[in-house]
């Protein structure tokens, strides 16, 4: 469905993306890994619409994307999460989700209603829900706990019923503990809506765990591909990420 | 009927504002000093002024400092047209104000077309002084036309204010009731701006610039949509102010004009809506208390504005609110 031809982007010289092909399947979990530099969120920024690519293509079910506005491409149906958690900081929960699925609706440029009265709380409830904010639900964002605002990011992603959901580090700055809960959370996600979802991680054990195929990049290149068992006896892969010479 | 006060909605502030209007009808012949109601209609067009530049400040997070622009722009308009001889050759008479109004709002929202297509895109301390130079434009416009303008002397000699649906502007409860009333319908539609989907759009924009694009959004178009809106009711309040001063004055397109709505918004808070009429109320009291009794009026005003800013660290409005929330 999502299919990336000879993507390629530098800033001033630097190839932070160099020609990335790759295609997701339909209802998969997909993980993209690499070390710091590696191009993992320019890809995503590429994907998204948020930088333009100097070459190559981008297509969502065969439809060329490459030229369209952010905005246009997330209503397409691709919806991201952040690394950095990206949210609106004086707006509760709910509002922020309520504000997320009128943006979809395009019903932001109404004057002569109530944002309050809008009918939309089933769905932001049920986002809610899933999410397993509704403690939080009326609380000032800026006030959730680190965990709790990557969770609502990622809630304004889904709000937007997204066929891709693009996440960058879910896991970011959690502890253990956390790290475990997140992951769950959105392998139960993934089960209840299965939409196809492209993560980036820097943790191995949750990579392995849940991708069912993963990508690694290096200096913007992809250096392999694969399921998680190829991934893990790949030669190329050992030598350059993972730790090398243990085997 | 207590319950119907308690719902939020656009009957219920119809309703209030309806009745603030009754009451201030009430107040002008229960008070008949014309100092009061003259600080009251001043209050009010003063007010008008600072919830636009509100709109952009305290919703959409961009400090706009060129707003007198339009605040000149409306009342320049309205009285250049009352004194022109379209009035006559088309024989207006009595649609002459409303009309006059209307070109007043018309043209500001034009000017804060044009002025916004070119602002909206810069960020920040480059919005501020962008909408300042245009501003100081506009001004250096109003002196050089001379012959049109009146250039530093202001709009002399006048002009007619033809009666309309039996209202009078010539008569001071005429004036004060119409002005109030058209300030009050507005606040009460701005209101609803602000409560609407698109005035959530704007807090969003506010608190987050770089994530409503990928919720699919929109930012540039709806900040210049608001601004546009700004403008023009900033130039309904010029319109209103020149109509009450039968004139109109470059220093009204002159940067210390667009620092008083900011005083205002400051003075009575920007995270309330009603704050920065609370803060139009503090100026006026405080400019006529302050220039009766003493010549450093710029100084009173500096320490008044030191003690909300150190001292509340927020307007008034928005500091008894959250002492309120906090009980």
């Amino acid at each position: 469905m999502l299919k990336l031809k000879k993507l390629s982007k530098s800033f001033g010289g630097v190839l932070a993306t160099d020609n990335v092909s790759l295609e997701l399947k339909k209802q998969t979990i997909n993980a993209v890994i690499g070390p710091n530099g590696a191009g993992k969120t320019t890809l995503f920024n590429l994907i998204t619409g948020k930088l333009k690519s100097d070459s190559g293509a981008i297509y969502l079910n065969n439809n060329n994307i490459t030229n369209l506005s952010e905005p246009e491409i997330t209503h397409l149906g691709i919806a991201r999460a952040f690394q950095i958690t990206n949210i609106f900081p004086s707006l509760t929960v709910y509002e922020s989700i309520k504000l997320a699925l009128l943006s979809k609706r395009n019903s932001l440029n109404n004057m002569w209603t109530r944002f309050k009265d809008h009918q939309i709380n089933n769905s932001a409830n049920e986002i809610i829900e899933l999410t397993g904010m509704v403690k939080s639900k009326n609380i000032i964002s800026s006030e959730l706990s680190h965990g709790d605002q990557k969770l609502l990011d990622i809630a304004l992603a889904l709000s937007l019923s997204p066929e891709i959901l693009l996440l960058d580090e879910p896991t970011a700055g959690m502890g253990p503990e956390e790290r475990w809960q997140m992951i769950d959370r959105i392998k139960d996600l993934w089960k209840k809506t299965r939409m196809t979802i492209l993560f980036i991680e820097h943790d191995m054990d949750i990579v392995f765990k849940i991708a069912q195929k993963i990508y690694v990049l290096q200096q913007g290149a992809i250096l392999a591909e694969g399921n998680p068992q190829k991934i893990k006896n790949d030669k190329n892969v050992i030598k350059a990420y993972l730790g090398g010479g243990k085997k | 009927m207590i319950t119907f006060f308690k719902n939020d909605n656009f009957y219920r502030d119809a309703s209030i504002a309806f009745i603030t209007w009754v009451t201030l009808v009430c107040v002008y012949f229960l008070i008949p000093d014309p100092g009061i109601h003259d600080i009251i209609q001043k209050v009010f067009i003063l007010g008008l002024f600072a919830l636009s530049l509100n709109i952009l400040i305290g919703y959409l997070g961009l400090i706009a400092f060129g707003h007198a622009a339009f605040f000149a722009a409306g009342a320049y308009t309205l009285g250049l047209f009352l004194q022109s001889d379209l009035i006559i050759n088309y024989n207006l008479g009595s649609y002459s104000i409303p009309i006059a109004i209307l070109l007043s709002i018309l043209i500001s929202a034009l000017l804060a077309t044009i002025i916004g297509s070119i602002c909206i895109r810069l960020k920040d301390i480059y919005f501020s002084f962008l909408t300042l130079a245009f501003q100081m434009f506009i001004y250096s416009i109003i002196l050089a036309l001379v012959d049109i303008t009146g250039g530093d002397q202001g709009l002399m000699g006048g002009f007619p204010k033809p009666p309309f649906l039996g209202i009078d502007l010539g008569q001071p409860f005429d004036f004060y009731a119409f002005t109030i009333f058209i300030s009050i319908f507005v606040i009460v539609m701005l209101r609803q701006l602000i409560e609407s989907p698109f005035g959530y759009g704007l807090r969003m924009i506010r608190d987050n610039t770089e994530r409503p694009a990928a919720l699919g959004f929109n930012n540039q178009s709806h900040k210049f949509i608001a601004f546009i809106i700004a403008g023009a009711i900033a130039g309904l309040a010029g319109s209103l102010q020149a109509l009450l001063d039968v004139g109109a004055y470059p220093e009204w397109a002159f940067w210390a004009k667009s620092a008083e709505p900011l005083f205002m918004i400051l003075l009575g808070g920007m995270n309330t809506f009603l704050g920065p009429l609370v803060g139009a109320l503090i100026f006026e009291i405080l400019n006529d208390f302050v220039t009766a009794n003493t010549r450093y009026y710029g100084l009173v005003l500096g320490l008044v504005i030191l003690i909300f800013v150190l001292g509340f660290k927020r307007g008034l409005l928005d500091w008894l609110i959250m002492k309120i929330e906090r009980k």
